[in-house]
């Protein structure tokens, strides 16, 4: 091996390592309560940093039906999903009329309701608890989806309105020629074609609004309508000591995600970073 | 005849496309924010509020607790971007010379952010733990002891503490961002710059960063943003104590408005549109500053 190719080779080897360690710290969280997921508290406290001796897979059962993880889980799921499927209809029914059509205020609704996206939650989550008191909605699972929605709903339109524009206004008069309707042109021709688009956007909203915690714990009181992050965060302050059954509890919430990101990371980081890329 | 209707706005459809986005822009953003404002200048109580004008504002002026969580807020807005845009243009760097497994890297680190932060808060608050927590772990197995403490207890590293775990969690996220802004570069000027046997200090700081300026500048705004707003990390770790050494305003905002027995919502939105300006306005500033800076350079 030459000198060159020895000194190219070293230099590789420092920085595979330094990256390493980076990722170790990255990663290094999940993996610990990963593993505490599976231990008991008590084998928790004799030595914290441990892989399991024995795989206590029965601690997620046990969350799920004695802890109430179950009935957090599957509220979180109810919230999500209906937030994300009204978000996808509702926003990409708006992207689509910013995009398509040419009227007065359209650039300056756009802006109006993009700018949003900068807006500190705290302006507007005062007002909205003694509006969702005033109509009833407080407390329910269906005030939070519809906070959710207006709350996710000006970057859905961000992503999909810039998706939408890029389409050639070609295949809209060709369309329109053939007869279509204003509908059956959003219907059958834009949401096909941004399909690519559309997921990203689903995908996206399902992560933030599964992890949203500042809504739901202003909006949601009771116990049996807690989402994931609120259910945690009250067994966190009741069983301050029984880090075992929180960390499984925490893996409940962690594991769709992870799952999700599994099967669609470049969706997902496309999602993330659309708002940082210009 | 086509041509003529295509010119016309068909306002039935835009009504029917847009109806929904704006009813529920309206009825969940608009009006809270209106009435926020609104609230700012009344005492609000559970049955009955009062017009007070600018008193509430008044008493914001002299109110200790909240320049110190304007102070702690400030300080995380602007120490982050520095740390997180930083850390993260290095490791995008490295990932953009070629190194094996740069796809593997690229996706592990991107992780945290993922995450919500009531899920990181608690690993963290595990991890700053006195007696068990890995840092204090890793001091002890270092002999190090003389430096053990109760990170998120002690009012001197709370807050740092605290920004450390959203330099942790963002990192990734601007390498990313970053990493895409580089491969988009064309790579005949770096090409160029290697020819001409820049040093790879001043190929970084006279080639690339310049390229990529506006993609760096995008995330400082939004780091600067997104810590203008925190709240879920400190109320899962701290609560903004020790002695409000990490209240930030919307931990403050939240206090007033739901867990002080005051019952007062007037002085919490006084505070909330306080800080919305605040916000809107540093983020306009910004914008205009760098907008400056570049009309400067080229």
């Amino acid at each position: 091996m030459s000198k060159e190719a020895r000194v190219h080779r070293i230099k590789q080897v420092v920085l595979v390592t330094a990256l390493a360690i980076y990722t170790m710290l990255a990663a290094g969280p999940f993996l610990w309560v990963a593993s505490m997921s599976l231990r008991t508290t008590s084998e928790i406290s004799k030595d914290h940093f441990r892989l399991p001796d024995t795989l206590h897979w029965e601690k997620f059962p046990d969350a799920w039906f004695n802890s109430n993880y179950g009935v957090y889980f599957s509220n979180s799921l109810l919230v999500v999903l209906s937030a994300v499927a009204i978000l996808t209809l509702v926003g990409a029914m708006a992207a689509h009329c910013f995009a398509r059509y040419r009227f007065r205020l359209n650039r300056v609704l756009y802006f109006v309701i993009f700018s949003t996206i900068i807006f500190p939650p705290q302006i507007t989550i005062i007002a909205l608890f003694q509006i969702l008191v005033e109509y009833g909605l407080f407390n329910s699972l269906f005030g939070l989806t519809l906070v959710y929605v207006a709350f996710q709903l000006p970057i859905t339109i961000y992503i999909l309105e810039s998706f939408f524009s890029r389409i050639p206004n070609d295949l809209f008069e060709a369309a329109r020629i053939d007869g279509y309707s204003e509908w059956s042109i959003f219907w059958r021709i834009s949401l096909p074609i941004a399909l690519p688009a559309l997921s990203t956007t689903i995908i996206l909203n399902t992560i933030l609004l599964w992890n949203e915690f500042l809504y739901a714990v202003v909006l949601i009181t009771d116990e049996d309508k807690r989402t994931l992050p609120l259910g945690i965060q009250r067994f966190m302050g009741d069983q301050m000591e029984d880090i075992g059954m929180i960390s499984t509890g925490l893996m409940i919430a962690i594991i769709p995600v992870v799952m999700i990101y599994a099967f669609f990371s470049e969706k997902l980081i496309q999602g993330m970073t659309a708002g940082a890329v210009k | 005849m086509h041509e003529a209707r295509a010119l016309r706005t068909p306002w039935r459809a835009v009504t029917l496309f847009l109806l929904p986005a704006l009813t529920l822009y309206v009825a969940f953003t608009a009006y809270p924010v209106v009435k926020t404002l609104w609230n700012s200048l009344h005492v609000v109580l559970p049955n009955r509020h009062e017009f007070v004008g600018l008193a509430n504002f008044v008493e914001l002026a002299k109110d200790d607790i909240f320049w110190r969580a304007v102070r702690n807020t400030l300080i995380w807005a602007c120490t982050s971007p520095l740390f997180e845009v930083s850390i993260a243009l290095v490791l995008a760097l490295a990932l953009y010379a070629k190194v094996p497994g740069a796809r593997f890297f690229r996706i592990a680190w991107f992780t945290p952010v993922l995450m919500s932060y009531v899920v990181v808060g608690i690993i963290w608050a595990w991890i700053y733990n006195y007696d068990w927590g890995a840092v204090n772990y890793a001091l002890r197995a270092l002999g190090l002891d003389s430096w053990t403490r109760a990170w998120l207890g002690k009012p001197e590293t709370a807050l740092p503490a605290l920004i450390f775990i959203t330099t942790w969690m963002w990192t990734g996220f601007n390498m990313v961002v970053l990493l895409a802004a580089l491969h988009s570069l064309p790579s005949e000027v770096i090409e160029a710059a290697e020819l001409d046997n820049c040093g790879w200090w001043s190929k970084l700081v006279f080639v690339i960063v310049p390229m990529i300026r506006a993609t760096v500048l995008n995330l400082v705004v939004l780091s600067f943003v997104g810590k203008m707003k925190i709240f879920d990390l400190v109320w899962i770790t701290t609560k903004g104590g020790p002695l409000w050494a990490t209240e930030t305003v919307s931990t403050y905002v939240y206090k007033r408005a739901f867990e002080w027995n005051t019952f007062d919502l007037g002085y919490p939105s006084a505070v909330a549109s306080v800080w919305f300006v605040i916000v809107l306005c540093s983020v306009l500033t910004l914008t205009w500053l760098f907008r400056q800076r570049e009309k400067l350079e080229y």
